[in-house]
């Protein structure tokens, strides 16, 4: 029996031992990649709740040149973070500085944890005592009742009657976002393919107020010469190729606008099209078109 | 005393907590969210840090050399859409104001120098001055958060505004006259 | 079509007709509440009660209607809705339609109604015969949370408004959400878990109402709740097994906020879940009890705020919407009603008894439940943190994962040793020489792996000791079986050792069934053998609990091992190029492009190599989806049991002959997995049928020699774990 004893003490003492030894050494270990480290500390600054040395955005990448070659000079992690956070404000740690308002991330959870200690030792030390037993709230009288059930049915009825103000007021408080330009698009998309043009082209111009893009003021102009407005459709191209000269999708849309509208200068400026984008697919179509009507005088 | 202390202590405390927070919450719901469409604005008076480099067209660069101009910095790339329409006004602009003392400097960041070639012979903007910063770290020792960003430099050398996103032809008649006037 | 379609029709009538019978059944239930007489209660089946339970059942019927009616304008693609017009699409396929239901917010909510709706069906059915009198003041709860949805949905979030004019197609849910079948089953997974968190809030409150100082409250809630726990679990843990195939960054847990509103609960649920089994051993936890089944509620309630209000900035995060202020509105409602309730009724909830032995079972559940409320703080506050910063100095400050991982992962090793030591101690009293003896296999399997994966490898302290927790815990919870039985030491032990003793250590009492000689051993394995099942059947609430520590311990050994041994790197290289990372090649076999109506994408294809074998082929693709304007990387991940081979496509070269890929080994990911899907089973298997008239017959086992009879204990100290 003793001897048993022995060798379990032994091999429990060798055991601690070992993990000893192996936590010292997980913990002696020096930081693997500071480089790396200081980028998870930082916050990419053109993304959403990613870390520099995890987001793909270029800036990142950039930070992350910056970071190694800080790095490699030298120059120790604490400079490099306030060399950071000189340049982008405090914002750009991952990790809120523990001063100020940043110290109550380490306050609360303390706190939190001192009064449950303090809750646990009072359970252990509180001396017993006669408990209450466990009696029902007395029902009361039919009248106290009565008051109680219909002072319920003002709160639940008062609820209903708050949800129902605040809901419409906040809904147009908040007018919806971001994300009904992408749905505007698409109901445009599908006006068009239902042949419904005009409405398509208002739709297209209230996106294109909220969000300026050329493409988007492509599909305008090709809505707009399906909804007969050929001229407006080639004044909006005009301005397009002005920013994008020679492009070879705005020539193609320039051109048909123009010749929708009856304008001279539309088989020239599909002729630039073919010239510059043989190989684009609506060029066999427009080669057929040109074709068709007759060579150029 | 002791009783009514523990009866109305804790709970007082608790109601404390939660009507703090809630307060602090209800303040940043009501923060209104970002405008969209106009860049986002920030006055700043710091000393602009160091722009120097070889521009796309070869020549060396020295921001400190345009001390008494005002100079226009526009970080831009040519894989960045909104650059794309940013770009024909900033050469509008240069030619508007350069009698008044305006520069207009591009910097290309994390860019090959073909592509950016490429884009400003299509955007009409090859007379601009574009510093190339292929790595990025002169972008990132000025702060830049993301493309396209501009800076307004004063005479003496300060960043005076900044703007994250595209700037507009509006935004630039409301800053820059401010500066030009001597 | 003037104004809405049939369809938006009948569901704007289904919810009004469901806010109506909701407001009329929480009176109905608060009636029969109130004319409860004192002692018993009302009758099961009094009239009060039969219409009170009709109400609750139209209720339910009227959410059915709204989902049924929203799921049949997805399908026919009535875009004449608006929910229709935003989140469906014509060439979204069959199973996204109908998972569409829950893609986006307003949607959601109907689901939400459903769930909760069914809950309280359910709970209007099941009247515990020991609490009956808190049944109504339960139902009344209930009922009236959902009279506060059905508002919610019918006047600020109503998904049936009309369209004008009707568009011809719509966009579709959004692509990241159509990527993974798991989108089926993730949602309505966690919303039942977070929802079932009402009960043993509803029974909470209804106990303070009532005024009820025992712990019937607590009896009738626990099978409910380890219900929600294990929904919950196995929807958290769904949750990250879908950002970690879909999303492609090659991680599972981002510590963001809308996974942290999901694990609130979940802390806050797993403590109250220990405390109540401590409280019917000891009345000290009465306190905590009330406090943490509340919180369990209104962090869910607070979570969905959180994340449905824009609040918060998460990529899960739906848009902003006006429910944000209203759902802060009635959490900070319920949160004062229940302040101000305990507040009433803080005479009895003071403790009765002492802990009198500092080293018994009770004082790690109070260790226990200060530990997960101290992890919840940690959570809450990093979560909320950038709001306050925003209210307080006006820039929105960032809480990042090295916040959480240097705040909450020491909490975390700390509870992972008291699970490792917790269930060996004894209830009441425990001796350090005997705890010792019980301790040594497990804590000597713990030290042996920590010794051997840190000399052999260098993961971290942080990990080493979540290795060390892990295997103490499975080692702790695998009982050695027969050398204990053939002990002549045990069997003397046991001879002196007290039958209430016997009884107590219930997390490892079929240590009982050995501890009983040489014969009585060998009688027990005969036993064993014959009626496994009938054990498993019988012990479940034993063995369920053991299950979900083993559960915890793989998901701990999964999670440290996947974020201290990551190897990944990223690169451009072209067609018949390879990258390699940690001993795993992968060579670029051809690019593919394709287009279509739905969209565009590229997709590479991989062919694997890992030390020298051919490891399979993978395809890592990028699509496009213009109707959201959106593209979405769909990774490619090879898995096994050791480790997971997970590539994702960054980007093609425009002439196509040159990609970017990012090639990772993650080890021992899929233990997480595993894991929870054992902690979720372990809290199913706890649901045994224990209290009642029905427990006792089924807790005597068939047949037991008279030894092992439970002698006639009293209730609270009766039962086991």
């Amino acid at each position: 029996m003793t001897r048993r004893r022995v060798v379990v003490f032994v091999i429990i003492g060798f055991l601690a031992l070992g993990a000893g030894a192996a936590m010292w050494r997980s913990i002696r270990q020096p930081a693997p990649d500071p480089a790396r480290q200081l980028g998870a500390g930082l916050r990419c600054p053109a993304c959403q709740g990613e870390s520099v040395a995890d987001s793909r955005s270029p800036m990142a990448a950039a930070m992350r040149d910056v970071i190694a070659a800080q790095v490699a000079a030298g120059r120790s992690p604490e400079q490099i973070r306030d060399w950071f956070v000189q340049r982008y404000g405090p914002e750009v740690l991952a990790t809120p500085q523990p001063r100020g308002v940043g110290l109550l991330l380490w306050v609360v959870p303390a706190i939190v944890l001192a009064g449950g200690l303090g809750l646990a030792l009072r359970a252990r030390r509180r001396r017993t005592r006669p408990r209450t037993p466990a009696t029902m709230v007395d029902a009361g009288s039919r009248r106290g009742a009565e008051r109680t059930w219909n002072l319920a049915a003002l709160c639940l009825i008062a609820l209903v009657v708050g949800v129902a103000l605040a809901g419409p007021r906040l809904a147009e408080e908040q007018p919806r976002a971001a994300p009904s330009a992408a749905a505007d698009l698409a109901l445009a998309r599908s006006l068009e393919q239902q042949g419904r043009y005009a409405a398509a082209v208002e739709l297209y111009r209230d996106v294109l107020r909220r969000r300026p893009d050329d493409q988007l003021r492509l599909r305008l102009a090709f809505a707009l010469i399906r909804a007969g407005e050929a001229p407006e459709a080639a004044r909006v191209a005009e301005q397009v190729l002005a920013v994008r000269p020679d492009d070879p999708d705005t020539l193609l849309m320039l051109g048909l606008a123009r010749r929708e509208a009856g304008s001279p200068l539309a088989r020239e400026t599909l002729r630039r099209f073919l010239n510059r984008a043989p190989e684009h697919s609506a060029a066999t179509e427009i080669r057929r078109l040109l074709e068709a009507e007759g060579p150029p005088r | 005393m002791n009783g009514v202390l523990r009866r109305f202590l804790w709970p007082a405390v608790a109601l404390l907590a939660v009507g703090a927070l809630a307060l602090t919450l209800l303040v940043a719901l009501r923060s209104p969210p970002d405008a969209v469409g106009e860049p986002v604005t920030v006055a700043s008076g710091t000393t602009a840090p160091a722009l120097t480099g070889r521009t796309l067209a070869g020549a060396d660069f020295d921001l400190t050399a345009l001390r008494g101009q005002i100079v226009l910095v526009n970080v831009f790339a040519s894989w960045c859409e909104p650059c794309r329409t940013e770009l024909p006004l900033l050469v509008d602009a240069e030619r508007r104001w350069s009698g008044r003392g305006l520069r207009v400097v591009g910097l290309d960041v994390r860019d090959g120098p073909d592509a950016a070639r490429a884009l400003l012979d299509e955007t009409g903007a090859g007379t601009l001055t574009v510093v190339a910063d292929p790595r990025g770290d002169t972008a990132v020792s000025w702060g830049v958060r993301g493309v396209p960003e501009s800076f307004l430099v004063d005479r003496d050398g300060r960043v005076r505004q900044r703007a994250q996103g595209a700037i507009t032809a509006a935004w630039l008649e409301r800053w820059l006259p401010p500066l030009l006037a001597p | 079509m003037s104004g809405q379609s049939v369809i938006g029709q009948l569901g704007t009538a289904a919810l009004a007709v469901g806010l109506v019978c909701a407001v009329a059944a929480t009176l109905l239930w608060l009636r029969v509440a109130q004319r409860a007489p004192a002692a018993c209660g009302p009758s099961p089946s009094s009239p009060a009660r039969r219409h009170a339970r009709i109400a609750t059942i139209a209720t339910l019927a009227a959410a059915a209607l709204t989902c049924a009616a929203l799921e049949w304008a997805l399908l026919r693609h009535d875009f004449g809705v608006r929910f229709v017009a935003e989140n469906g699409g014509r060439d979204v396929p069959l199973y996204y339609t109908i998972t569409s239901l829950w893609a986006a917010l307003d949607g959601s909510l109907l689901l939400w109604l459903l769930i909760l709706g069914s809950y309280a069906g359910l709970l209007g059915r099941a009247v515990p015969s020991h609490a009956r009198q808190l049944h109504p003041w339960a139902m009344t709860v209930v009922s009236a949370v959902l009279v506060f949805f059905f508002a919610l949905t019918y006047f600020a979030a109503n998904p049936f408004r009309a369209v004008q004019p009707t568009p011809a197609d719509g966009p579709g849910p959004n692509p990241l959400l159509q990527q993974h079948p798991a989108m089926g089953l993730h949602p309505p997974l966690l919303y039942a878990g977070y929802i079932g968190l009402v009960i043993p809030f509803a029974y909470a409150v209804a106990a303070l109402l009532a005024g009820s100082s025992g712990d019937q409250w607590l009896r009738a809630v626990r099978r409910w709740t380890l219900v929600a726990w294990a929904l919950l679990t196995a929807g958290i843990a769904l949750g990250a097994w879908w950002s970690y195939a879909v999303l492609g960054w090659g991680g599972y847990w981002a510590w963001d906020p809308v996974e942290n509103a999901s694990l609130l609960p979940w802390l806050t649920a797993t403590a109250f879940l220990h405390s109540a089994l401590a409280q019917r051993r000891r009345a000290i936890f009465a306190g905590w009890n009330i406090a943490l089944a509340c919180a369990s509620f209104l962090l869910v309630l607070l979570g969905t705020f959180l994340t449905r209000s824009g609040a918060v900035a998460s990529v899960h995060a739906f848009t902003q919407s006006p429910l944000g202020p209203m759902l802060l509105g009635f959490v900070l409602l319920l949160t004062v009603a229940v302040i101000a309730l305990v507040g009433w009724r803080a005479e009895r909830l003071a403790p009765g008894e002492p802990i009198g032995a500092p080293l018994c079972r009770e004082s790690a559940f109070l260790g226990n439940a200060v530990l997960l409320t101290t992890l919840t703080a940690v959570v809450l506050t990093g979560t909320v943190f950038p709001l306050v910063a925003q209210a307080v100095t006006g820039t929105r400050a960032a809480v990042g994962p090295p916040y959480f991982n240097r705040a909450a992962v020491p909490v975390a090793i700390a509870v992972l040793v008291l699970m490792a030591v917790g269930p060996l101690l004894r209830w009441r009293a425990d001796t350090p020489a005997a705890l010792a003896r019980r301790l040594i296999v497990p804590a000597g399997a713990g030290l042996g792996t920590v010794a051997a994966v840190g000399l052999l490898s260098r993961p971290g302290p942080a990990a080493l000791a979540a290795f060390g927790c892990a295997a103490f815990i499975l080692a702790g919870a695998i009982p050695a079986r027969r050398s204990r039985a053939t002990s002549p030491r045990r069997s003397r032990e046991y001879a002196h050792g007290s039958i209430s003793d016997r009884v107590n250590t219930s997390l490892i009492d079929d240590e009982v069934l050995d501890r009983r000689g040489p014969a009585g051993g060998l009688r027990a394995i005969a036993r064993r053998a014959g009626g496994a099942a009938q054990t498993l059947v019988v012990r479940r609430r034993a063995y369920g609990g053991r299950v979900a520590h083993a559960g915890i311990a793989l998901v701990a050994a999964g999670v440290a091992a996947s974020s201290a041994y990551p190897s990944a790197t990223e690169q451009e290289i072209g067609v018949g190029d390879t990258i390699t990372v940690h001993g795993v090649s992968a060579r670029l076999v051809a690019v593919e492009r394709r287009s279509g109506d739905a969209g565009m994408w590229v997709r590479v294809r991989l062919a694997l190599v890992r030390d020298g074998r051919p490891a399979g082929a993978a395809a890592p693709e990028l699509r496009y989806h213009p109707a959201r304007e959106m593209t979405v990387s769909v990774p490619a991940i090879r898995s096994a049991p050791a480790r997971d081979i997970y590539a994702t496509l960054i980007a093609v070269a425009p002439d196509g002959r040159r990609a970017t890929l990012r090639l990772a080994v993650n080890p021992l990911i899929g233990l997480i997995w595993a894991g929870a899907a054992i902690t979720a089973l372990g809290g199913l298997l706890a649901v045994g049928r224990r209290s009642g008239s029905r427990g006792t017959r089924v807790d005597a086992p068939p047949g037991g020699s008279p030894e092992h009879d439970e002698p006639p204990l009293p209730a609270r100290a009766g039962s086991g774990a």
